[in-house]
């Protein structure tokens, strides 16, 4: 049986008494996207940085298909690509030259991919570093993850900076990466974007892991979102089993829906409903209801 | 319990800039001028007690008074029969340079280093224009310069008064004056270059190469070649025209004046004509085609690198050429057992060209290590931007990126020494020096040593504590400079000599190299630079 890309096993990381992260377990098989998804300080970039054997954990290990990312961080390395949005390139550099030494530090990358990367992401190698706009930074950094075609691809915040139409290029390429069997591990604030691309979510908050399903899976543990309209005023539904976050305005009602829907919708034909919506829960509106949980597990 | 809102309320309204830069430059002006008070205050202290009799003061003044080699590199010396004139020529010009330093270092930083890291962009877009913004950031920094003259006075005036009377209140004041007089003109320099230069970076190193010919102009001026006239053209040699120790000058603060306002009026007008965060000097930014493709760390740390050592190296073979130059004619003025005695005090145990070229040593040696120091900081400078994770984050091994930087380091090291050697043989016998080849290359070869030892340590820093990696590498110069400097023609106690790097250093060629110290201090460095590598391998990557 093969290694995971990723299996990180009571991963913790204290500064002095800060705790960035604690006791975190998480697989990630082959070929799977998974979304990491969490707020500011939760603890995504510090999982990352110790899964690239860039800082030593105070407990618990990690590894990439089976090699320890702090004790054998070149072998580890030889199946990983990296792309984040926060850390500077060689300014005096051009952008070919980066490409040049990732891709060789990397130690193998394919050329023909990289040329057509470029032109797909309308990127102009042959410009400095200084010169280019945010945006394209973020681009040689896209181009150089994946020219190589690692096996795994580690995407902290990859799109932050970019336009739209270079974020839909940005997908297509990351659905090809899966298509080919590749592993991404997507840490992002986008969450149409975690939405569009994920196999699975996993959710960390305060440096532990509270969640990890498909979207299917949560979307079903989860309360499904009505609205009703009425030719009168809205009815009062609020003692009905299963109902929150309720809202009306005017003769228009709004909540949410946890267990069976019988009830409400008994109560809704009662009041003389003329028209009623249902759906299922955004990605953003499921992470938002993780933190506004009191009952969720945190630290 | 102190909450940041409290705190927060010294940076509001129209000082807030203001507030920020003086913050940290009068802190570091205390600090500095602290160390340069301990400096005189000892120095002065030891003349009673090194020089107790009238011959020795005597000696001493034939020594030094008239001698064209130390004049040159340490600057004049004039009554050296009084304290006063001891303290002059021991850390007058030391502290010129070092306070040139500081004006640098500091106004570079609250200006080009603020637009670097963009927190210029952050203060900017509030209510305020960017002319006002810089004055109000030179008004902080003037601040510090004030911090850093009344620390030099204050430490000064204490230490001298734990013994007999020697410095007169007006003297020190004088003194401090003096070296807020090299701080400021030098501050109003990086402004300045902080306008010139496109980053921080290559601010300071242009002000460094402006005070580096500034040193080589006063050197000439004072080498008795017939030009004297030539301290009038360099800053350093305005504050040494002052002379606030021995035969004070205060017309000669003119030029200081002049200049200071000068360069930070063109600097006030540049600020309003160019881009925040870029240079008034153009930069090369045309597209281009990639002449050899980087294929590793090691070839992107050499493409990092080689501008600024080759830099370094033309630095350090105009400074060979030049002590070169002079050598033979100071050489001529060192003779006499009484003479004899005072230079072997400088390690300088031979007589003639020789005993210059070996006093000499001690500056090379400095700069030479400065070079390797600076390559270690270039590495953490590496790691602080976020430039590394990417290296790291590759199948790239920590230690093999560190033994790559650090060897560059040593090539640098060792071809700066050989280049001096070199050229200091080219312009020595040609002004009829006797002093061959092997033996120049040997005493470039001598400088080696204590500048891998400090590499080395800088190194271990950079392993252990890194973001003190600069600290401690130019703090051990300096400190090394100071000890060498205070104790080379005064006392100090022998375990305080031997935290001089520079002290087990022989003054080659005036005397020939210490195998036995070089082989430790090389052993040290190197083991330094691999329990600094072992060290690195096992700690966090750190940003800024």
């Amino acid at each position: 049986m093969s290694a995971p890309a990723v299996r990180i096993e009571g991963l913790s990381k204290h500064y002095g008494h800060v705790v960035a992260l604690e006791g975190l377990d998480l697989d990630i098989e082959p070929g799977l996207v998974l979304g990491y998804l969490g707020p500011n300080g939760a603890g995504k970039t510090t999982t990352i940085r110790l899964l690239l054997g860039l800082i030593r954990p105070t407990a618990g290990r990690a590894a990439i298909f089976g090699r320890d990312a702090w004790h054998e961080p070149v072998a580890a390395h030889r199946r990983v690509a990296y792309v984040t949005s926060d850390v500077g390139l060689w300014p005096a550099l051009t952008g070919g030259e980066v490409l040049d030494l990732l891709g060789h530090s990397h130690g193998s990358f394919d050329a023909a991919f990289r040329d057509e990367l470029l032109r797909a992401f309308d990127l102009d190698p042959t410009r400095r570093v200084r010169t280019y706009s945010t945006g394209n930074r973020q681009k040689v950094l896209l181009v150089a993850a994946l020219m190589t075609r690692a096996d795994l691809l580690v995407l902290d915040e990859p799109t932050r900076g970019l336009d739209p139409l270079v974020d839909q290029v940005f997908r297509n390429y990351v659905r090809q990466a899966r298509d080919r069997g590749q592993t991404v591990l997507l840490s992002s604030h986008e969450l149409s974007e975690v939405e569009a691309l994920c196999d699975e979510v996993a959710i960390v908050r305060a440096g532990r892991l509270v969640e990890r399903r498909t979207l299917t899976e949560l979307r079903h543990l989860s309360a499904l979102a009505i609205e009703a309209s009425f030719a009168g005023p809205a009815p009062d539904v609020s003692a009905v089993p299963g109902v929150r976050a309720l809202s009306t305005e005017g003769s228009t009602l709004r909540c949410q829906v946890d267990g069976p829907l019988a009830p409400l919708l008994r109560a809704l034909v009662d009041a003389g409903v003329t028209r009623l919506t249902s759906r299922e829960p955004s990605l953003e509106e499921l992470f938002l209801a993780h933190y506004d949980d009191p009952t969720t597990p945190a630290p | 319990m102190r909450l940041w809102p409290l705190r927060a309320r010294r940076f509001r309204g129209p000082a807030l800039v203001a507030s920020l830069s003086a913050r940290r430059a009068v802190r570091s002006g205390v600090i500095w001028g602290a160390a340069f008070g301990v400096m005189t205050g000892a120095s002065a202290l030891s003349y009673d007690k090194i020089y107790a009799t009238a011959a020795l003061r005597e000696a001493l003044a034939r020594a030094f008074g008239a001698n064209v080699m130390t004049t040159a590199i340490f600057g004049p010396a004039p009554a050296l029969q009084t304290v006063a004139g001891f303290t002059s020529f021991k850390v007058s010009l030391t502290l010129s340079i070092l306070g040139a330093l500081w004006g640098l270092s500091t106004t570079t930083a609250a200006l080009r280093g603020e637009e670097d890291t963009h927190r210029a962009d952050l203060l900017l877009a509030g209510p305020r224009d960017r002319v006002a913004a810089t004055a109000q950031s030179l008004a902080g920094v003037a601040a510090g310069l004030v911090a850093l003259g009344v620390a030099v006075a204050v430490v000064t005036l204490a230490i001298d008064a734990t013994g007999p009377p020697s410095l007169t209140t007006a003297q020190v004041v004088g003194l401090a004056a003096g070296v807020v007089a090299s701080a400021g003109v030098f501050a109003a320099l990086g402004t300045w270059t902080s306008q010139v230069a496109g980053t921080r970076h290559d601010a300071m190193a242009l002000g460094g190469e402006i005070l580096a010919a500034a040193y080589a102009l006063r050197l000439v001026a004072d080498a008795g070649m017939g030009l004297h006239a030539l301290v009038w053209a360099t800053p350093l040699g305005w504050v040494e025209e002052i002379a606030p120790l021995t035969s004070p000058h205060p017309l000669a603060a003119l030029p200081v004046v002049v200049a200071a306002g000068a360069l930070t009026g063109l600097s006030l007008r540049a600020v309003a004509h160019r881009d925040v965060g870029a240079g008034l000097w153009a930069r090369d930014d045309a597209p281009r085609r990639a002449r050899r493709p980087l294929t590793g760390p090691g070839a992107l740390s050499r493409r990092l690198t080689r501008a600024t050592i080759l830099r370094w190296w033309i630095g350090v073979a105009i400074g060979g050429g030049l002590i070169g130059l002079v050598a033979h004619t100071a050489g001529q003025t060192i003779g006499g057992s009484s003479v004899q005695e005072i230079f072997s005090r400088l390690g300088a145990s031979a007589a003639g060209e020789r005993a210059v070229l070996g006093i000499a040593s001690l500056l090379l040696a400095v700069v030479v290590s400065l070079l390797g120091v600076g390559q270690v900081a270039a590495a953490r400078s590496e790691e602080a931007f976020g430039h590394l994770d990417w290296l790291l984050a590759s199948p790239i091994a920590r230690t093999r990126w560190l033994v790559e930087r650090l060897a560059i380091a040593v090539v640098a090291v060792v071809g700066a020494s050989v280049l001096e050697g070199l050229v200091t043989w080219v312009t020595a016998t040609s002004q009829g020096a006797r002093v061959g080849l092997p033996t120049l290359l040997e005493a470039g070869a001598n400088l080696v040593p204590p500048a891998l030892t400090l590499t080395g340590l800088a190194a271990l820093a950079f392993g252990v504590a890194p973001r003190a990696t600069a600290s401690v590498g130019y703090g051990l110069i300096v400190w090394s400079l100071l000890v060498e400097i205070v104790g080379g023609i005064g006392a100090l106690t022998r375990w305080l000599f031997d935290t001089s790097v520079f002290h087990f250093m022989a003054a080659a060629p005036a005397e020939s190299p210490h195998l036995l110290a070089s082989a430790v201090m090389t052993a040290i460095g190197l083991t330094s630079g691999a329990l600094g590598v072992a060290a690195f391998a096992r700690r966090d990557v750190h940003g800024a």
